[in-house]
């Protein structure tokens, strides 16, 4: 009942004139630029996350949380009108998604996709609610060794089961972990590759490289190569955005199915939401095979529904293992870590003592978020596909005039705009030359705690590193690790058999 | 997993098969990583460490990683001396670079830094809209100039003078 009572004060918090603005004005914004073609929701996060800093924590998450799931929504869109996906968690809903709407079926997908998100991220919100304080009660008991055990599970998931290329994805990794180390040294206090410039005393800022690499590096790469591919005509979505009662039972399962295969993977540092998506894409399928009329392939509803909830599923997740654990589990995830650490708040098992207003605001702005979301698609998700009208070049020179202002807002000199520039210009070659970029963000949020934990590790037991993998709660973790790792060997294997 | 057949972007995580220039376009990242490991143990090197330091020093971690560049790096390299040369991916109607966009706005925005003390935000990132816009070729200058002097007043109305946020004024220098 504490909890209950706690997310009531939340809801009380939350449900001022206000933050209900700042809510919609984020479910706004995230879809549109999620709707935006080329444009993801990671990229909508890093664009807001400058601005926001000008707004008090609370109304600042609360905007954040709408423009996360807004912009999960406008990535899954794209895909079903267009068959491209903002972002590799809305590849699984658009191979029936987009074959729904070439048969017609458009508005019903929109639909499907919306119900779909609202049931998973619901789901997923009363979960993280009573998980979140126990989760970060048991991480309490974390000293450094479990804290490396969980930094380097992020580092092996995202850089190797999420990506195709275990090599691209560690060498992304490391050069995350290697900005990270610029600065002053919070251990010894010795200067660390600056070079004797002040400017790199502090290090290089986290939103700098985010915003470089997510939204300067992709303005390049569509300059001077993507736009030179011819696009793809955009399917008009007619008819009434709703399902009749059959098409609700045909769905209901799937999407009660997609929410639970979703909902470990948002604790489970595995890299985000795309291998829940494409595991219940796969169920689906499967169980659609035994059926007497297969639907697969023809554009069927589960193929959408279940991806969808899934995806949403796993993402609500995310968000408590983030606000319990202090853990991203994908770069969306990364950059609301920096957005607290810009607010010199931790998340972790003493966020939930230190700031408890701001935690249950925000976890019932989710729930406010989910209602909204579906209030603004199920009836106006055409109207979004209005927004590809907008001419390209001054689309991207708008988009690249905001980084440029958040940047320069955020530190006030120039210096941070060539640490933009360049870091933009390795963006794009990595973008180019398919190297992934989520590991680069999650191995520079993540690299300090891997360093301090491991150091501190080491030195209480005077430099014996084998420390590490003498507590149970590590070696679990580890453990699990394998088997994850495993599992995606397998899978990939199948995939490949396939 | 699929994805090969979408041409705009799946921004974070996925990437396109690109072919310009064979080997050469293989060996730019790994030259980028060692040159970023070449910095770092060069930095180790010359660090002064304050006296008294425990064993995990400073320099401890930063070597774990230069050393993981190092070696993903030569791996990169042996693997693009291996791969065939002419690779048989997409249809072939030829993804290139296109170096004058890339030059538009990398030296636009480079520009841009340079001048924004200078030109303050409101001219400064009305001409950066504009060379933005030229590297999607758009060729309307005066009305991509009209539509960037707009969108740079709003933005300094919006964040500036709304929000609070600190936009430099520059030579138009008026008092708000």
């Amino acid at each position: 009942m504490d909890t209950l009572q706690l997310l009531g004060d939340g809801f009380v918090g939350a449900l001022s004139l206000q933050n209900l603005l700042w809510v919609l004005i984020g479910c706004v914004l995230g879809t549109a630029v999620g709707v935006l073609p080329g444009l993801g929701s990671s990229m909508a996060v890093a664009l807001l996350l400058p601005v926001t800093f000008a707004l008090d924590p609370t109304a600042a998450f609360i905007m954040f949380s709408g423009v996360y799931f807004g912009g999960l929504f406008g990535d899954s869109t794209m895909g079903i009108l267009m068959n491209t996906p903002g972002q590799a968690s809305a590849i699984a809903s658009t191979f029936e998604g987009h074959k729904m709407a070439l048969d017609g079926r458009a508005a019903k997908a929109l639909a499907t996709a919306a119900i779909g998100a609202f049931i998973g991220g619901f789901i997923a919100s009363i979960c993280v609610v009573f998980l979140a304080p126990v989760l970060a009660d048991f991480s309490t008991k974390f000293g450094p060794a479990e804290f490396f055990a969980l930094a380097v599970f992020a580092f092996a998931a995202t850089s190797t089961v999420v990506t195709d290329d275990t090599v691209k994805g560690l060498a992304s990794l490391f050069l995350g972990l290697g900005i990270a180390v610029i600065g002053i040294d919070g251990v010894s206090g010795a200067q660390r590759f600056t070079m004797g410039s002040p400017y790199l005393f502090d290090g290089i800022s986290l939103v700098t490289v985010t915003v470089a690499v997510l939204a300067l590096g992709e303005v390049i790469y569509v300059a001077c190569m993507e736009r030179h591919i011819v696009g793809k005509a955009i399917v008009r979505p007619k008819g009434r955005p709703w399902l009749s009662k059959s098409e609700m039972r045909e769905a209901l399962p799937a999407w009660l199915r997609g929410t639970a295969i979703g909902l470990p993977f948002g604790v489970v540092p595995a890299g985000g939401s795309e291998i829940p998506t494409f595991l219940a894409y796969g169920v689906e399928k499967r169980l659609d095979a035994r059926r007497k009329d297969p639907q697969f392939g023809k554009g069927a509803i589960r193929g959408l529904a279940a991806p969808e909830a899934a995806g949403n599923s796993t993402t609500g997740m995310a968000m408590g293992a983030l606000l319990s654990l202090g853990l991203p589990i994908s770069a969306t995830a990364a950059i609301m870590l920096a957005a607290f650490q810009q607010y010199g708040l931790q998340p972790g098992p003493l966020l939930f003592d230190r700031a408890p207003d701001l935690v249950w605001s925000l976890l019932a702005s989710f729930f406010i978020a989910m209602v909204v979301l579906l209030i603004l698609n199920l009836p106006f998700a055409m109207l979004w596909a209005k927004l590809l009208l907008i001419p390209r070049p001054y689309l991207y020179a708008g988009i690249t005039m905001f980084c440029a202002m958040g940047i320069y807002a955020s530190s006030g000199s120039t210096f941070d705009l060539a640490m933009l520039l360049g870091v933009g210009i390795v963006g794009f070659l990595m973008r180019a030359l398919d190297f992934p970029l989520a590991p680069l963000i999650i191995g520079m949020v993540l690299g300090p705690l891997a360093e301090t934990s491991l150091r501190d590790a080491a030195m209480s037991a005077n430099g014996d590193f084998s420390v590490l993998v003498q507590s149970p709660i590590a070696l679990t973790l580890y453990g699990v690790l394998l088997v994850v790792l495993g599992f995606s060997v397998v899978s990939r294997l199948r995939a490949r058999r396939a | 997993m699929s994805g090969q057949n979408n041409p705009t972007a799946l921004s974070a995580t996925y990437g396109k098969k690109l072919r310009f220039g064979g080997l050469a376009k293989n060996l730019i990242m790994p030259a980028v990583l060692l040159a970023f490991a070449a910095y770092l143990a060069i930095g180790i090197v010359t660090m002064t460490v304050p006296e008294g330091t425990s064993f995990p020093g400073p320099g401890f971690f930063p070597g774990l990683i230069a050393t993981g560049l190092a070696i993903f790096a030569v791996l990169l390299i042996v693997r693009a001396f291996r791969a065939p040369h002419a690779e048989a991916t997409g249809d072939g109607s030829g993804e290139k670079v296109d170096w004058a966009s890339l030059a538009w706005i990398v030296v636009g925005f480079g520009a841009f830094i340079a001048l924004l003390p200078v030109l303050g935000w409101i001219i400064g990132a009305a001409l950066l809209f504009w060379a933005i816009a030229r590297g999607f070729g758009e060729h309307r200058h005066i009305r991509s100039l009209v539509i960037g002097l707009t969108a740079s007043s709003l933005v300094y109305i919006a964040f500036d003078m709304a929000l609070g946020m600190s936009l430099p004024s520059g030579i138009l220098g008026w008092e708000f």
